[in-house]
Order: structure tokens, then sequence, then C-alpha cells
């Protein structure tokens, strides 16, 4: 398939493992520990997994799976009051559809579907404001999240709304940015990390340009990448050429795709719409301070936390759950406790779980299970 | 870059452009915040302390045994709780109220001389162990402050305190951990919130009673809040 094939060639996968190799030989970090590169966004977690690049990597390179899967870093007590709102009479909760198994503290949206609640998957914030423009006796709430990639989206929903002078359409807004995200990564007292894999996605919004503080100010190597197998292999090798080279620079790999400007549109509309929040709770993280938005008083009346009484309780995780661990890249998924055991993809319950995106569920879904059950059998105290 | 996309982009990463945010919407935000919190704090107090009213009481009696029977209290906790331990002995050492008695106790985790020694030839697992075997004595007390209740330097120098017959006495958070669950304790006191800050603060105002309660005991040497009935009680 033009497009896909090209970027799945074994033989092109073939050399640039072996441009990967030799460039290890060249930088000196690599004698002492492996190399840790961080790849931020979910979707590239998927594929190393799905492609099984892990495992064709040197030893010396080591993948850290990033926060970049908006759904697995949602708090509990979030999903408790998009429960609440589902469970209130006249409202219809729109969501996306791996949103809808996220477990919250008393139950999660598909559960309250089950109870009754009416929640309906959606593929687009517009598929949502259709449904209010066919009920207008209902209240129609679409749990918008996700990170920069799906906030235009988001946004020009709501300026069509107001357009068309619909009012029983409202969003519970969860959008993250993850540009604070990777911030906070880089100020942890413990950082190992070497480079980063930038998240192809959000860039096509946002450009290239904000990441430049990765480079100048902490001196790391971020490559724009993008999701197919080649694409991920050949961000590794820009990453590690920068090392080998001594270099610190935001490069793009992912340029069929990701304009250096990003999208203008989608910015202005974003900036029309949204304001940052002063912090926002993230699963396994904690708050982190301007990383996630909120609807401008201007357009509150699209506001389901300013139209509608919310519980607003900050839950915590399940204590068995080391999805925060895992999320900050000190153990990986295979090391959690639960995992393959209480935790799978078909009873979650922890977050990672949950979306195809999380690396617990990415990790389970394309053999890691077993991979844990050798693992854990040759290094017995992770185990305990 | 235009004009346009320089400042929606400077609205999303504020950090990165050099500007600031509306102050008013920045200030209503952290006044929430600190309501909020306070709030929480409030509520853990009253939930904690209504639920273990009487186990505060007997631990109060269980340090005043201590006392009476001219032993020392020891104190101990990593991090945070180290700095609870150090409260606690200072509480005892240096009282604020005028007519109340200083009594002894030591703060396990002011020796760094001591704590880097042992940490760094045995073990940290060690550092409070190592202390109670050359220092306490049958009769004498230990209080550790875990919020976790998991810390191993903690649950070993309590097996060890038990070892020597000193009273035991825990406050931990969350599901009370292995300190909960060892064993090991006279009297355990659990937090039972994952909040670390609103344990802590729990943790405060707990010593705070104990230190209140203890004196009180000591003072009428009652032995008990309750009032023995019967023929020869003492008023």
């Amino acid at each position: 398939m033009k497009y896909v094939d090209e970027f799945r060639d074994p033989k092109k996968a073939d050399r640039l493992l072996r441009e990967i190799r030799g460039l290890v030989e060249q930088i000196p970090v690599c004698r002492a520990r492996p190399l840790q590169i961080m790849e931020v966004c979910g979707g590239h977690t998927h594929a190393i997994f799905k492609w099984g690049l892990e495992g064709l990597l040197p030893d010396r390179v080591e993948l850290v799976h990033g926060p970049g899967c908006p759904v697995c870093v949602l708090p509990m007590g979030r999903v408790d009051d998009c429960v609440a709102l589902a469970e209130h009479p006249n409202v219809i909760l729109a969501t996306f559809g791996d949103a809808i198994r996220v477990p919250g503290s008393r139950k999660s949206l598909l559960q309250a579907k089950a109870d009754g609640a009416d929640v309906r998957i959606v593929y687009s914030p517009l598929d949502a404001l259709k449904i209010a423009r066919d009920q207008p006796d209902k209240e129609v709430v679409f749990f918008a999240l996700g990170f920069e990639t799906t906030m235009p989206s988001t946004a020009f929903t709501v300026l069509q709304a107001e357009r068309e002078g619909i009012r029983n359409f409202s969003l519970l807004c969860n959008h993250i940015t993850i540009i604070a995200t990777i911030k906070a990564i880089l100020d942890s007292p413990e950082l190992t990390l070497d480079g980063f894999l930038g998240p192809g996605h959000v860039s096509v919004v946002i450009g290239t340009a904000p990441y430049g503080f990765i480079a100048e100010h902490y001196k790391k190597p971020i490559v724009v990448a993008g999701f197919e197998p080649l694409d991920i292999l050949q961000s590794i090798v820009m990453v590690l050429r920068q090392l080998a080279e001594g270099r610190c620079a935001v490069e793009n790999q992912y340029r069929r795709v990701v304009p250096e400007p990003g999208n203008g549109p989608g910015l202005a509309a974003i900036a029309r719409v949204f304001e940052l929040r002063e912090f926002f709770e993230w699963r396994g993280l904690g708050s982190i301070d301007h990383s996630g938005v909120r609807v401008r008083d201007a357009y509150a009346r699209f506001d389901a936390e300013s139209r509608f009484s919310l519980p607003g309780l900050k839950i915590a995780d399940p204590k068995a759950c080391q999805c925060g661990e895992v999320l900050k890249g000190v153990i990986k998924p295979w090391q959690c406790k639960v995992f393959g055991g209480a935790c799978t993809p078909e009873t979650p319950l922890g977050a990672l779980m949950v979306s195809s995106e999380g690396a617990c569920a990415a990790y389970h879904n394309y053999g890691g299970a077993h991979l844990a059950e050798r693992r854990r059998a040759a290094s017995p105290e992770v185990a305990a | 870059m235009s004009a346009d996309r320089d400042g929606a982009l400077a609205s999303l990463y504020p950090f990165l452009y050099g500007t600031r945010k509306d102050e008013a919407k920045d200030n209503a935000a952290l006044l929430h915040s600190v309501a909020e919190k306070a709030a929480h704090s409030i509520a853990v107090k009253q939930v904690f302390f209504e639920a273990n009213k009487e186990a505060v009481v007997a631990a109060a009696q269980g340090i005043a045994e201590v006392y009476r029977r001219q032993g020392r209290m020891f104190a101990m906790g990593n991090g945070g709780s180290s700095c609870d331990a150090a409260h606690f002995a200072v509480e005892f050492l240096h009282p604020i109220t005028a007519g109340r008695p200083a009594l002894s106790a030591i703060n396990l985790t002011a020796d760094a001389a001591m704590m880097s020694a042992v940490g760094n030839d045995v073990g940290f697992a060690h550092v409070f162990v190592r202390q109670l075997i050359s220092l306490a004595r049958r009769g004498d007390g230990l209080i550790g402050f875990s919020t976790s209740g998991n810390s191993a330097n903690l649950i070993a120098a309590f097996a060890k305190a038990r070892e020597l017959g000193m009273a035991t006495i825990g406050v931990a958070g969350m599901d009370g951990g292995e300190m909960g669950r060892a064993g090991l304790l006279d009297h355990c006191l659990v937090v039972k919130t994952d909040s670390i800050h609103r344990i802590q603060e729990t943790h405060v105002t707990l010593y705070h009673i104990l230190w209140d309660l203890v004196h009180t005991l000591l003072a009428d040497d009652r032995g008990a809040l309750a009032v023995p009935a019967g023929p020869g009680a003492r008023r």
C-alpha cells in the first residue's frame, strides 16, 4: 500500500538497525549504562510494541515509555465526575471509545451505561454536536480529552455550536498539554534520559518551535517522529547521531506530515476557546503546573464544569497499581506486581492497561505477558 | 512565524515565551486550591480522631507508663517523618506549658555520624536498630512515624524493641502497611488516606495531643481517663 509499505521495508529496517549499532559504539555514555530514549507519545509506544522494535534494538539502547497517552493519565476523580454527569437523568454523555472503560472509583462509563446511563461513543466532537442538534430536549456533554492533537477539533466544535446557537451542548474539558509535561519530566531530580522521540500528532498542531527549550536549556536531543516502524528506527538513528556528534537540536523526521510552523488556524481556535489552568492533576504523576486547559469565560455556556455541579473529588489510584512508576519510567510494565495477573486488558486495574496506547496494554497485547513471565523467573526479586 | 501563531503558543506555554497568565484568575484558582486543601486536611483529621479516639488515649497511657517506670521514649522516622520524630522528642524534652515537667525523649534521627556510619557499613535498615542496641533498655518506649508503614528500618527497630522489652507505638498512614501487619506494636495508629501531606499533618496533631494527654495522665496519676468505680475509688 502506497505510503505504508515504504515505511515497513525489512531491508531498510536492517540497514537502520546496523546504523544504530554502529552509533552506539561512538557514544561514550553507552559504555557505562544503557542509553535511555523516551518516546513521549502513546502512539509511538503502541507502534514500538506492535512491531517488536524494542527487541531489535541493541541492549545498550533502552526505550522509556512516556506519559503521552491522555486516557492513561486521566485521574480517577475526573472519571468519577464524568460518571456523575452521565448518571444525570437528562444528560447524554458522548465519549471517545477508549475512555469508556477507564475505571473510576465507583464505576467506569461502560458500567454506568450498563446501569442505564445514556453514554454514547463518538469518533469526533462534531458527532456529539450532531446528537445535541438532533435531541434539543437533552443536555449533551462531550468528554473532551487529549493533548494538543485533539484540542483544535474540540475548539472548532465549540465555535460551531456558538455559530449555530446550540444551547444544549457542553464539554467536560480534560485537555492537557504535552510541553509542560516534558518540562516536568526534565525537571525530575533523578532524570537519566538521554533524548526524546517527539510526538508526531501533537507536532502537527504546534509545530516544532515549542520543543526548542529541550535542546537549548536541558541539552537533550529531540526528534519529532512518525509512527511507522521505519519512522521510529530512523528517529532513533537521528537522536543517536546527535549524541555521537555531541549536538542537541530539535529535528523533524516526520516532515511528510508535520509542518515546522504547525497548524495556524488550529492554534488560533485553541487560543480563542481555551485558557491554561494553573495546574492539573495527572494520574500517577500528581499535579503539574500549566499542564491543562479549561474553557474560557466567554464560552462558559459550553463548559460542563460551569453548568453542572460535579463531585470534584481527588481519588487515589488502586494501591496495587504501579502506573505512576511506569509512567515515570522507573519500572517497565512487566515489573508491575499486577501486570498480566490482576490487571489485564479485559479487566484493567490501572489506566495504562485500558487504552491501546497505554504502555501496559501495548506490552500485553503484543506478547509482553510471556516476556514478563520469563523475566520474572530470571529475576525473582522483581516479583516480590 | 506569524504574530497570531506566536500569541496562541504563548497562551498555551507561557513559561516558554516569558509571558504571565492573568493574575486575577491565577489568584482565584490558588485561593480555591487553598480552601480545598485546608478542607481536606480538616476532614482527614476529623475522620481519623473520631475513629481512633480510644486508641489515642490508649497510646497516651502506654507512653505515660513508660515515664512512670522512669523509662525514656525513643522516636524515629524517615524524611518528613524524621522531622516528626524530632518534633515529638522536643515536645517532651522542652515543654511549652508552664508547670509541666521535661520528660526524657531521644530522637534517633539526630546523629548524622551514626546514621551515615551504619548506613554505609551495614545498611540503612539497621540505622535505628544499632542505636537501640546501645541506648535502650527494658521499660523504655519506641515511637515510629512512617506514612506508608513500610519503612524497613522502622520495622527492624520495632522487632528489636520487642526483644528488648520496650513499649512500641507505630504511627502510619495509608493502610498501615507492614507496621500494621507485623504484630510488633502495642499501639498502631493509622491515618487512612493516600495523601502523604494530609497524613503528616494529622501525625503532627496526633503527637501534640499525645503529649498533652501524657502530661494529664501523669499529673493526676489516675492511670486512665475513666474513674474507677466502686468503694475506695479516688476522685
